[in-house]
């Protein structure tokens, strides 16, 4: 990583000052307690800045990722391109600089002095374990692999220290359990208020060894900007509205983490996980605190990434595809729709292909003249071109994931990963049924007038 | 960010009385909801440090040594 001097490119706070010019983000003045925050956000047409939480004064932005057009204005791009654009700055990663003046690091405290409950940490779900920050993104290094940059929760604990989600399969899980086994701690770093191109670029599950800040720069189209944190050796970003310092205990999975509202939508069960001490706080003048609403933040936050997923798959089986869509319902992962420029038996080769990503669940696929983003034309081409006995394609004996109850997961042993039985719904036009048949009505002389001209 | 109050005795008290039950972090927030935020949170960890709670599998907190 080459070392400049910082200049000026969009943070987490300019992301919210252009959402907000956009009509997707609104300010709320009035006094807002930590506890009613994920509420008022669940209730929310737009994204919210609170800018007076009791008690505090750091305000507390939510909702940002909450629907396919408040992650199309995060990040800048048109609502229907966001798996497009997510698969060219993929494949087209930027090194990230390290700059040596950072603006998280204009107030630093350390040692004694550090006390999470400065944050306005909220409580978030009716069960949840309790006050999560669940917009943090660790960065960790290891010798082999080198940064690693990821999104985990992490429940308050005391004012050092936070429970961390390392539950399940991840680099950074990976790294803790190499140094839990020489009983040493894990230097790591968590920024909270980055941008949304580090964000979901954090949220990609790229391969071990695949530096996220590279993604970052892909989807930025510049490289990401990174300063070398104060108390351990681990780059984070330099324009972050805070960063918390220190290091993941060799506790091991004892601490009891969890429940938390999950991004399958469900409230999750409790958990044991190792400890997160936090040494040093570092943050901007004026912080922002950045509470990401479960679950369609999460969700959202890994939909484009989905979606290029699809059309690599679709491309690699030699299909034509015009559009994929992630649906909200299937958590942006489990549930796709694709439309496609079908040849004869691509319908379901496409299937078959989707129904290989480890998350898809279902599927359908349309051909292109089908709207996929408007659920009444999908539904349209299954009633009309699906015969339920010759257009389903059900796949049994998957790999499945745990948090899925119908997979029964309470049912496996320990270390035993569940299966699953997916399905895709054929929804183009019959091979040996001509297009005429499907001919759509079209009001006549629809192009001479216009209803506003009327009203 | 505000710097740190001194840890409120009272509402350590009230939150280790909660606690002589198993309870949901949200009752914990519920009971203590006409003190600061902030003062609950400096309690909680206070006593997180003192006693080992435990849990069950709904999630819900008690500590049977109190």
């Amino acid at each position: 990583m080459a070392t400049t001097q910082s200049n000026r490119q969009e943070d987490f706070r300019g992301m919210l000052s252009r959402m907000e010019r956009e009509g997707q983000l609104r300010r709320v003045t009035r006094p807002v307690h930590p506890r009613h925050i994920s509420a008022l956000c669940n209730q929310a047409p737009t994204a919210l800045l609170c800018e007076k939480v009791e008690g505090y004064d750091t305000p507390v932005a939510g909702g940002i990722f909450w629907t396919r057009s408040r992650t199309a204005s995060a990040l800048g791009w048109p609502e229907g391109e966001l798996g497009t654009r997510f698969a060219k700055a993929a494949a087209r990663p930027l090194a990230p600089v390290t700059v040596s003046d950072a603006p998280c690091q204009d107030v630093v405290t350390t040692g004694d002095d550090v006390d999470l409950t400065t944050l306005p940490i909220p409580f978030m779900h009716e069960k949840d374990g309790g006050p999560y920050i669940s917009a943090g993104v660790a960065f960790a290094e290891d010798s082999e692999f080198g940064l690693n940059a990821g999104c985990y929760r992490m429940m308050f604990r005391t004012r050092r220290e936070m429970a961390i989600d390392l539950f399940t399969a991840s680099d950074l899980r990976r790294f803790y359990a190499r140094t839990y086994e020489r009983n040493q701690p894990l230097p790591v770093a968590v920024a909270i208020g980055v941008h949304a191109y580090e964000h979901m670029a954090a949220a990609f599950k790229a391969p071990a060894g695949v530096n996220e800040m590279e993604i970052a720069g892909g989807l930025r189209g510049e490289p990401a900007q990174l300063v070398r944190a104060k108390t351990v050796d681990i780059p984070v970003p330099a324009h972050a509205e805070i960063v918390l310092e220190g290091e993941l205990l060799p506790n091991g999975w004892t601490a009891d983490e969890g429940p938390f509202g999950e991004f399958a939508g469900m409230q999750g069960d409790l958990k044991h996980n190792p400890l997160f001490r936090v040494n040093a706080i570092t943050h901007r003048k004026n912080p922002i605190f950045y509470a990401l609403q479960m679950p369609w933040e999460n969700d959202w936050l890994n939909g484009p990434a989905t979606e290029a997923a699809c059309m690599r798959v679709l491309g690699m089986a030699g299909i034509q595809v015009t559009a994929v869509r992630a649906t909200e319902g299937g958590c942006c992962g489990w549930s796709v729709i694709a439309s496609i420029k079908k040849r004869a038996g691509e319908g379901k080769n496409a299937l078959t292909a989707l129904l290989t990503l480890p998350v898809v669940k279902q599927a359908i696929v349309t051909d292109d003249d089908i709207n996929i983003y408007d659920p009444n034309e999908v539904e349209w081409a299954i009633t009309f071109r699906c015969q339920a006995d010759k257009d389903i394609v059900i796949l049994s004996g998957m790999k499945g994931k745990h948090v899925d109850p119908s997979v029964r997961p309470w049912d496996l042993k320990p270390g035993e990963l569940p299966t699953t039985s997916k399905f895709g719904i054929d929804a183009t036009i019959p091979e040996g049924i001509p297009a005429f048949r499907y001919e759509r009505i079209v009001p006549a002389f629809k192009d001479e007038v216009r209803l506003e001209d009327y009203l | 960010m505000n710097s740190g109050p001194a840890v409120d005795s009272k509402l350590v008290k009230l939150i280790e009385d909660c606690l002589r039950k198993p309870v949901y972090f949200r009752d914990i927030i519920d009971a203590t909801k006409e003190h600061r935020y902030r003062a609950v949170l400096l309690a909680w960890s206070e006593v997180r440090m003192r006693h080992q709670l435990e849990r069950d599998e709904l999630g819900r907190f008690w500590c049977s040594a109190l």
